[in-house]
């Protein structure tokens, strides 16, 4: 499968802060690529450098398996950073210089993508009328005028309400499942979660790590169990075949598991025959957030 | 390129500042050529002697074909009021950040120069349409019986739009560098007012004129003071002759000044971070 886009070896400073350490991954086709990340990591730097905002100091990129160009740009439905439109012109008059400019969609088109986010009653108010989320909603209209293959999301929740959020979610599924490349920064875990098939993690400039989000977020199962005497529990627990780690937390004891290999009754069993009953015995998923921190921890 | 100017001209047509300064300038040209003819008038209508010699003197600034003349270097006191709209249609950009946009939906970044070189350009040519409406006004009104020569001097029409432009180019160029509208137009109107005035004028009498080589002077004396201002003497005729001599040297350097300043934007906007 041909990547949409490849990045190779991409560096980036503004003066003494490296902001980019060469980046270098690839996107695939069809993917939904998130980019994570904690504040100042880099991601909305390295869109800016695929979409020709700012030059980078070494490495290159390609889309399509070609060098960018304004070409390759208009192919692509972006949405940077935040919202950039005319203030005194409509959203209409705005969406007209994106479609000029882009070649992207028609004046029917317009009024469909303005359906799609909900923005059709008030298409003829002025862009500086507008609260931050219709903004913003706005900015997602323009990214997808003309239907394009690739679509480039910085953080396409910014400023909207919990029912805007999940719209949002729901129309990148639905792209998704129409087979369009969605390449997608953001710092909500759960965001990416809901709806990547891949990930790539930033942390300071540096990728940590990119891949398929199963491969990444590759899940331990984790065993809560708690009784009555905890550090006598703990103990008992050590003698337990297949953890791969114990941890006291509390008045708890954490059991790791590789993922899909705990099994509750034979911990109960064990604990049962070896004289200690149990008031708690939990599966508990580890969350993404866990493990992202894990990942960008020192 | 014709796609650029109708894009162009989608981001102008309904901003509200834009025909505001229209609205001026159509407002002022007239107003200050006016305020000029009237002052003629009173100067020469009436029976005393000294009003037949202020005629005599002084001719019909207004009249064809000199109104060609005396109208453009009246109206080119006021390139200040479409700097401003200059200046606010490149700052906008950086305001709304849709120089960024423009580029992400799939400009060059030498595309972006251009359609702002058009923005120039545009906002020139109504600058230079109001002038030769009101210059042709002038000539019909103020003296209809020399209406046979209003082609004469014509080269006035296309010496307001190369200063203009250039004029406005430099406008254009700090708005561009400086980002902020504010700023820019307080240099601008620093420099523009005070500055190179003081430094011309100094110039003149202390360094051999070099002043005129000042960015705004260049293109200032592609348009030297009407011809009446020849007729008080010897070192008059002699200093309008000089004037008028060295235009089409000053429209060479207009030119390189302005081509100049284009490609420093062409140079700087191909590199920078945006």
């Amino acid at each position: 499968m041909q990547a949409v886009l490849s990045l190779n070896g991409i560096s980036k400073s503004y003066g003494s802060i490296k902001a980019l350490k060469n980046v270098s991954y690839e996107v695939p086709e069809g993917s939904v690529f998130g980019i994570l990340g904690p504040n100042g990591s880099g991601k909305t730097t390295m869109l800016s450098i695929i979409l020709d905002i700012l030059k980078a100091d070494s490495g290159s990129f390609a889309w399509f398996g070609q060098p960018g160009s304004p070409e390759t740009r208009k192919r692509i439905g972006s949405l940077l950073e935040t919202p950039n439109f005319y203030q005194y012109l409509s959203a209409v008059d705005n969406l007209n210089i994106t479609e000029a400019i882009s070649g992207r969609g028609n004046a029917a088109d317009i009024d469909r993508v303005l359906e799609i986010v909900n923005l059709l009653e008030r298409k003829k108010s002025k862009f500086s009328s507008y609260s931050l989320g219709m903004k913003q909603r706005l900015a997602i209209g323009a990214a997808l005028l003309g239907d394009p293959q690739v679509l480039v999301f910085d953080e396409p929740t910014n400023g909207l309400d919990p029912v805007g959020i999940a719209e949002i979610r729901e129309l990148i599924k639905s792209l998704a499942k129409r087979g369009k490349t969605i390449i997608m920064a953001s710092h909500l875990l759960d965001e990416v979660e809901k709806v990547c098939t891949h990930v790539a993690i930033m942390k300071r400039g540096t990728l940590i790590v990119a891949g398929n989000v199963d491969e990444v977020f590759a899940n331990e199962d984790i065993v809560e169990v708690s009784s009555q005497d905890t550090d006598h529990l703990h103990n008992l627990l050590n003698g337990f075949n297949g953890a791969t780690k114990i941890k006291q937390d509390d008045n708890k004891v954490q059991l790791f598991f590789p993922q899909g290999t705990a099994r509750l009754e034979d911990i109960n069993r064990y604990c049962f025959e070896n004289g200690t009953t149990l008031n708690l015995l939990a599966m508990k998923k580890k969350s993404l957030e866990s493990k992202f921190l894990e990942l960008t921890n020192d | 390129m014709l796609s650029l100017i109708k894009i162009e001209w989608l981001k102008i047509k309904k901003y509200p500042a834009f025909w505001w300064m229209l609205g001026i300038v159509a407002l002022t040209y007239p107003g200050i050529n006016a305020m000029t003819y009237y002052g003629y008038l009173k100067a020469t209508t009436g029976k005393e002697m000294t009003n037949n010699i202020a005629k005599l003197l002084l001719g019909n600034p207004f009249a064809f074909p000199e109104t060609w003349h005396s109208v453009a270097y009246f109206s080119s006191f006021f390139i200040l009021l479409p700097s401003i709209v200059v200046i606010m249609l490149v700052t906008n950009e950086y305001t709304f950040k849709t120089h960024r946009q423009n580029i992400i939906d799939g400009w060059s970044r030498a595309q972006f120069i251009t359609s702002k070189m058009f923005d120039v350009l545009i906002v020139s040519v109504i600058a230079t349409l109001v002038y030769a409406l009101v210059a042709l006004s002038f000539g019909l009104y103020a003296d209809s019986l020399n209406a046979n020569r209003w082609a004469e001097q014509l080269q006035y029409i296309p010496l307001f739009l190369l200063q203009t432009f250039a004029q406005l180019s430099i406008a254009f160029l700090l708005g561009y560098l400086v980002k902020k509208a504010f700023i820019a137009l307080g240099i601008f109107l620093f420099y523009y007012l005070i500055v190179e005035n003081i430094a011309v004028g100094y110039a003149r009498f202390k360094l051999n004129d070099i002043g005129r080589f000042l960015p705004f002077e260049i293109s200032d004396r592609i348009i030297p003071s009407p011809a009446f201002f020849s007729r008080f003497g010897k070192d008059a005729k002699a200093s309008y002759d000089h004037a008028l001599s060295i235009v089409p040297e000053h429209v060479v350097y207009t030119i390189l000044l302005t081509g100049l300043i284009w490609f420093i934007c062409y140079a700087v906007h191909k590199r920078r971070d945006l």
